[in-house]
């Protein structure tokens, strides 16, 4: 690392050096993936022109040999929300070092040919910088169309949308014909000849898949950045622990001078789109969500308000667009954000949203690629269902989420819905017993002499009693009753709710020595009819909304063509 | 009420330059009976160069063949970028043209150089942007004068030309550069106590301190909400300057500036001062809050 900053402090020219120097080095050469961090030093106080000539030199050294799975994520990156014509290029020839053609390759580049259409600039890919004036060029447009064509009958499932840009209205320039044709051509050969793969078109590796997004188990506590004061869109001052503990939080990152429209004019335009979400599902006041921009100093209230309200969102005290004014320094560490500055401006960034717990701690990113809204949303409503308990621990420091790789998998939290199926089960005996135990507890001399009547004189000593058992059994009547409204509560549905209060008032009520047993026993029925249309409630409203990992091995990249 | 100012004026060498290269220009350039004909041609069908690739490349090849007239070759470059505004037509054109802009932008044709930088710079190029930045730190590979290279850099905020606008300001070679480096640095956050102590200083230029004046502005509204009201009670300040602050706390002032009964005594009599813009902007900002 010393190296590294030693290389990021000099020049351009001995920066490239060094990074020859790792290429030619196969002991060293896995250090070019750390240098692809948005916010490695080597990048601090570098024009953004200067940073994508780093990068690009970068990727191509990468490219000298095979790509390997961590380069892989930022190549990927850079196909999906790049716009400069160089580094897409860049990006488009890298690929085609990684060692097999993949299906799901496809989508991206089709991404990134609809990106960088109308910027078909001349680059140049064998010197530093990549300024074309000579003959010996290329483009980012032709390095893609070489790259589909690499992947043959692999990108069969993206012909369509190819074929869609080829067409006059597509903006591909007329002058790429050649490799156009030759893309086609290679996409729709037989099959056979071109080792299609039997993975979908659309399906990225699940390691892959899980590079760009994380639910994290063990959570970092937010001590750190609990006195980060921040400012929203009217000058109001609050905390973060004032507006983050309490509720889950949907949180993404921005700035309003960016000018990559994929990156954060798109997250906060999606941000309004989850306050939708949210809002239709009745969640608005639950989940609270909150963009923070990386250039505090800039960013004044007046422009986080007109930024914010020219894309939609929702602004109110549990939707805000915030500046750090105190500690921003500790928020970019708590969240690790992949992020570098030239003065206080960004010059490079990547895409980042987190789901924090209720405690303020991270409890799910979606990074680099472009996230699903209904994914983001899905996972916050499993966080604002998880107990207060839940995913307790603490990371020691920043978790590094820049070399990401199928190895985060074991990262990943059981699945809270398969969790506490067991739980769901079990709540509606339970509670149907508890009332049971509570209508028929003998109470009186009366109650003693009927069920010794019943069970006869000899098994008298095999009665069950003991007197503190039903102030017990009450309270997990009340408990049930209880659990039952919160469920209700998410659910929307509250017939279960009072289904089941109307039992527990009968069953208190025929203790009381108010109607009959028959009364006591419509109780239970009235209590176990609720607690099982509870359960039920519950299992529609997960069936009815997508599950929130079954579309996260699809790649934006083929949702947004 | 101050009479004297500084404005600024260019200085003798940047004169004697300017002339000088624009007797160059008409030597070397001078309108010939067959290139005349050209640049009407060129001037009549700029989107001619769309219709073939033939003729774009015939034009992209007059741009830089610096055996042609200088007009002619200017004629090139305003066909080509009269063309470019039809965006759509024109984009299959597009990178044989950012190619020949940036094989002219060190062209001994001062002007075709300085123009082909403008078009690149306002494209964000990485390559025009480091050609200026090059220049700026080593005046012997300058392609245009600093001020020139000051502002085309500031087309892009995420330029790496901070670093030296602050150099230029402290050292500057001319007044005209160290306006547009200040003009730069307005994207700078951080710059806001540059600017402060640079619209605070009386022997300033006039234009140099209104550049800060805006910039802080767009950066610490609350300072220069602040800075105006003193500059307003001072009796001493320039009147421009005094207009200036006027017209940013009429529309910036906010309810604060209403309430502020010493200010009114000041605009007050403001409204009476000798000076036409003064008096009228004094009564602007009486007639918004209701004096």
């Amino acid at each position: 690392m010393s190296g590294l900053a030693e290389a990021a402090a000099q020049s351009e020219t001995a920066f490239a050096e060094f990074v020859d120097a790792l290429a030619s080095d196969p002991a060293r050469r896995e250090q070019l993936t750390d240098l692809l961090r948005e916010d490695h030093p080597a990048y601090q106080q570098r024009g953004t022109a200067t940073v994508v000539r780093m990068r690009g030199w970068i990727l191509l050294a990468l490219a000298k040999t095979a790509l390997s799975d961590a380069a892989l994520a930022f190549v990927l990156d850079e196909l999906d929300t790049g716009i400069d014509p160089y580094l897409v290029a860049v990006a488009a020839h890298a690929l085609r070092a990684y060692p097999r053609p993949l299906p799901a390759f496809a989508p991206f580049l089709v991404q990134a040919l609809a990106n960088v259409r109308y910027r078909d600039d001349p680059v140049a890919l064998d010197e530093y910088g990549g300024y074309a004036i000579g003959a010996r060029v290329t483009s980012p447009v032709v390095e893609l169309l070489r790259t589909l064509a690499w992947l043959g009958p692999n990108a069969r499932g993206s012909l369509a949308e190819l074929e869609a840009l080829a067409s006059p209205e597509g903006g591909l320039p007329p002058k790429r014909r050649p490799e156009l044709q030759c893309a086609l051509a290679a996409m729709s050969a037989d099959a056979a000849a071109g080792e299609p793969r039997e993975e979908s078109c659309c399906t990225l590796e699940s390691g892959w898949a899980d590079a760009f997004r994380r639910v994290i188990r063990v959570r970092r506590e937010s001590e750190s950045v609990k006195s980060v004061v921040f400012e929203d869109q009217n000058g109001a001052s609050i905390r973060f622990d004032e507006l983050f503990i309490g509720h889950p939080s949907i949180v993404v990152f921005f700035y309003t001078r960016c000018d990559n429209p994929l990156k954060c004019s798109l997250t906060v335009t999606k941000l309004a789109r989850i306050q939708s979400l949210l809002a239709e599902r009745g969640l608005a006041d639950r989940i609270q969500t909150a963009a923070i921009t990386y250039d505090p100093a800039y960013d004044l209230p007046n422009r986080l308000s007109a930024y914010g309200k020219n894309r939609g969102v929702r602004m109110d005290a549990r939707n805000r667009m915030l500046r750090a004014v105190d500690g921003n320094e500790r928020l970019r560490a708590h969240f690790a954000l992949g992020v570098s500055f030239i003065e206080s401006l960004v010059n490079r960034h990547r895409i980042e949203a987190y789901v924090l717990d209720r405690e303020g701690r991270i409890a799910a990113s979606f990074e680099r690629v472009r996230w699903d809204e209904h994914e983001v949303v899905n996972r916050a409503v499993e966080v604002l269902h998880e107990g207060p308990a839940a995913f307790a621990g603490n990371d020691t420091g920043p978790s590094r989420r820049d070399r990401p790789s199928p190895s985060m998998l074991s990262e990943k939290a059981p699945d809270p819905s398969h969790a506490s199926l067991g739980r769901r089960s079990a709540s509606p005996l339970v509670a149907t017993l508890a009332s049971v135990g509570v209508a028929f507890f003998p109470k009186c001399p009366v109650c003693w002499a009927a069920y010794l009547s019943f069970f006869g004189i000899a098994t008298l000593e095999q009665i069950p009693y003991a007197p503190w058992l039903l102030p017990l059994l009450a309270a997990a009547v009340l408990v049930n009753l209880l659990s039952v409204w919160l469920r209700a509560r998410v659910s929307g549905r509250f017939g279960a709710f009072y289904l089941v209060a109307a039992g527990a008032a009968v069953i208190f009520a025929s203790n009381l020595g108010i109607g009959s047993e028959a009364v006591a026993i419509s109780g239970v029925g009235l209590t176990l009819a609720g607690s099982l249309l509870s359960t039920l409630d519950r299992v529609q409203v997960r069936r009815n909304r997508p599950d929130a990992y079954a579309s996260e091995a699809r790649p934006s990249a083929m949702r947004n063509v | 009420m101050a009479t004297k100012r500084k404005v600024a004026k260019r200085p003798a060498a940047v004169r004697r330059h300017k002339r000088a290269a624009r007797a160059a220009q008409s030597r070397k350039g001078g309108v010939k009976s067959g290139a005349a004909g050209r640049i009407r041609a060129m001037a009549q069908t700029p989107l001619a160069v769309c219709e073939s690739d033939r003729k774009l490349q015939e034009t992209l090849t007059t741009l830089r063949d610096q055996t042609q007239a200088s007009s002619v070759r200017r004629a090139a470059l305003q066909m080509l970028q009269a063309a470019s505004f039809s965006t759509i037509a024109f984009e299959p054109c597009r990178g044989d043209y950012v190619a020949a802009l940036r094989a002219v932008v060190d062209d001994p044709d001062a002007e075709l150089r300085e123009r082909a930088l403008g078009i690149l710079a306002r494209e964000k190029d990485g390559f025009a942007q480091k050609k200026l930045l090059d220049g700026l730190q080593n005046p012997d590979k300058a392609l245009v004068a600093p001020e020139k290279a000051l502002q085309l850099l500031a087309n892009d905020v995420h330029a790496e030309g901070y670093a030296i606008a602050r150099a230029m300001v402290k050292n500057p070679p001319n007044p005209d550069a160290k306006r547009e480096a200040l003009r730069l640095l307005a994207a700078d956050a951080t710059a806001a106590p540059l600017f402060e102590s640079v619209l605070r200083d009386k022997d300033e230029l006039r234009e140099i301190r209104q550049v800060a004046a805006s910039a802080l502005q767009a950066l610490r509204p609350e300072k220069m909400r602040a800075h105006a009201r003193e500059m307003l009670m001072d009796k001493s300040e320039y009147d421009d300057i005094q207009a200036t602050s006027l017209t940013a706390l009429t529309h910036f002032g906010g309810e604060a500036v209403a309430q502020d009964d010493a200010l009114m005594k000041s605009v007050d009599r403001l409204s009476g001062a000798p000076s036409a813009k003064v008096k009228q902007s004094a009564r602007r900002f009486l007639q918004k809050y209701g004096r």
